[in-house]
């Protein structure tokens, strides 16, 4: 295990499968090779059956690769002892329902060789990072889907590692416990832990990672650095702040002069950020407390 | 970035043996809070409904009716659980994806395995253990109840000497609490362990628990009755003929669990030799100890 390693070292990938009782192969992932560094958050998107998941089970040594290598910190990742340095948050995860989620914290800490005082904290400190003091004595089968994937993504981080895989982390959330999870993304970022994270929703995987490699059908189609990816090589981008409409018409003559002026307007916020601005908001006085209020003064007087 | 704070060397032996021993503890958990010791108390029931049945039988008849309640009913919650509770246990993780994150830990196959087992093998010592315990209190209050009610009969009669008196009583006694029924608890619990494993094995390479269940059941009325019928049916033949071979086979794959039947002969008061228990217990022991292997075997190429 090497500190100089990369977080997640994928080379030449393929993954063939044969189902039962068929003569027939699916090749759900082929010659697929990607890189995470150390302390970058890396998106691996694709839309549905396009060999994310596969790539990720075979990191976690839930699967064996057909052909090609996966690495964790330089170590083979099928071995046992790779996984101490490794978080997993599924898609969907349920957990033992019939545990509470301080109860879960600890089931999952001690499988990690955490014991007495170190684990104790330990499981306050991720309630505390999730949000989740208040219901940690309540079992799992009275917990929200939100609040199932932060536990999920508390007991990834339970032993403190230095990689956090997370398949879907979002899937089926809503849009305030989506902003959640992504905000504890960009904590992990902060804390210099490495995230390789499967998602095919866009919008959110461009918010949060460092690098992204687009995946479909089990082959690599492209992958870089976020922003060299969508950036419009011959565009260029103007944004200004208080224009008159005199400056305004003296910029896009300027432009057409010598280029071409593809549109004028003003920038849009993207609909989640209207959403969470609009539903965090505090609640304005209703009609309803007015009339009630106005009733009540009417029966005193 | 913060300090690791979980053990690098993961497969220390003090480590291995922490996880199985959690894995185990959440299993019992699991398995209790699906209310499983319910039968507990329905077995409470049992043996106080038996200890009061008032019937026309002898003094050690009426002993051997609640040892023949009580024996019959832990075997049969010792099976019936070591085949339902046990096949529940890992399609139910796989379902659940609740198995990605536990391997996804430090955790072998190996561990996780053997955790399981521990677990259900733990639950089941314990239900029995209050079982027996249960039991044993209402069978010596009956048993002394009922000694103590003949020999004031007895003596009362003035027919009998003191020695027949004694005689008399020590025939009750017989029926009444002794080591013979730790030993058919311990024959119980051997037999569910075996089919534990057996379970735990079929769930390896099962899609559903309802599969599990219907094999494990399968199996077990097989190992009943594989030696009697394979017995009667290759009487006349050779010992190269199919049936003969076929026999051998299911015999060695599936033991013969009639040899775990010494309740029927602790309740009637027959003791049992020693050498029996042992012969029963390297038995029970080799087929967990072969089962668990093919298990960890099937498990450990499985993909999820």
């Amino acid at each position: 295990m090497s500190d100089l390693a990369p977080a997640v070292e994928v080379r030449n990938l393929t993954k063939v499968f044969q189902p039962s009782f068929k003569r027939e192969y699916i090749v759900a992932v082929e010659d697929l090779s990607l890189t995470v560094g150390a302390g970058e958050v890396y998106g691996l998107i694709g839309p549905n059956g396009s060999g994310k998941s596969t790539t990720m089970k075979v990191v976690l040594g839930l699967m064996q690769a057909s052909k090609g290598s996966t690495k964790v910190f330089g170590s083979d990742s099928g071995s046992v002892a790779s996984r101490q340095d490794v978080g997993f948050l599924p898609e969907n995860p349920y957990f033992y329902k019939h545990l509470s989620g301080e109860e879960t914290l600890k089931f999952y800490g001690k499988l990690c060789g955490l014991r007495g005082s170190t684990l104790k904290d330990r499981v306050d400190e991720m309630l505390e990072m999730v949000d989740l003091k208040n219901a940690r004595t309540r079992r799992l089968s009275g917990y929200s889907k939100g609040m199932l994937q932060r536990i999920g993504l508390a007991q990834a981080m339970i032993q403190r590692p230095r990689l956090v895989i997370l398949d879907e982390p979002t899937a089926g959330v809503d849009p305030v416990g989506s902003r959640q999870i992504r905000d504890l993304i960009f904590k992990l970022k902060d804390d210099g832990i490495s995230v390789f994270l499967c998602s095919h929703l866009l919008e959110q995987v461009q918010e949060v990672c460092d690098r992204v490699g687009i995946i479909f059908n089990g082959r690599m189609r492209r992958e870089g650095q976020l922003e060299e990816l969508i950036a419009i090589e011959d565009q260029t981008e103007i944004i200004v702040k208080g224009a008159s409409p005199e400056l305004i018409k003296k910029m896009t003559d300027l432009a057409e002069a010598d280029a071409t002026l593809i549109r004028t307007g003003r920038p849009r916020t993207t609909l989640e950020r209207l959403f969470l601005d609009e539903v965090g908001r505090p609640d304005p006085p209703r009609k309803s407390d007015a009339v009630k209020q106005a009733a009540k003064q009417d029966v005193s007087s | 970035m913060s300090e690791p704070l979980a053990p690098i060397k993961t497969m220390s032996p003090g480590l291995i043996v922490g996880r199985v021993w959690t894995l185990a503890a959440s299993t019992f958990t699991q398995l209790v809070r699906m209310r499983s010791f319910y039968f507990i108390l329905l077995f409470a029931l049992l043996i106080a409904a038996a200890s009061n049945l008032n019937l026309l039988f002898s003094p050690e008849q009426k002993l051997r009716v609640i040892k023949n309640t009580s024996l019959g009913a832990m075997s049969m919650f010792a099976w019936l659980f070591a085949i339902v509770a046990t096949a529940m246990l890992i399609p139910r993780d796989l379902e659940d994806r609740t198995l990605y994150t536990i391997l996804a830990k430090p955790v072998s196959r190996f561990e996780y395995l053997l955790g399981k087992l521990c677990g259900v093998l733990l639950t089941i010592a314990l239900a029995l253990g209050a079982m027996l315990i249960l039991f044993s209190v209402v069978l010596w209050f009956r048993e002394t109840g009922i000694i103590a009610e003949q020999r004031q009969v007895l003596e009362s009669s003035g027919r009998f000497s003191e020695q027949e008196v004694a005689s008399e009583l020590a025939i009750i006694a017989r029926q009444g609490v002794g080591w013979n029924l730790l030993l058919a608890t311990w024959a119980i619990f051997l037999k569910s362990a075996v089919l534990v494993a057996m379970t735990i094995l079929i769930s390896t390479f099962a899609s559903s628990s309802l599969f599990t269940i219907i094999v494990g059941a399968t199996f077990f009325l097989i190992g009943h009755f594989h030696k009697l019928a394979f017995q009667s049916l290759s009487a006349d033949m050779d010992e190269s003929t199919l049936i003969t071979v076929l026999g051998k086979i299911i015999g060695l794959v599936i033991p013969d669990f009639r040899t775990f039947n010494v309740v029927d002969m602790v309740a009637v008061g027959v003791p049992i030799a020693p050498g029996v228990m042992t012969s029963m217990s390297v038995l029970a022991l080799f087929y967990i100890v072969v089962y668990s292997l093919v298990s960890l075997f099937v498990f450990f190429d499985k993909e999820f």
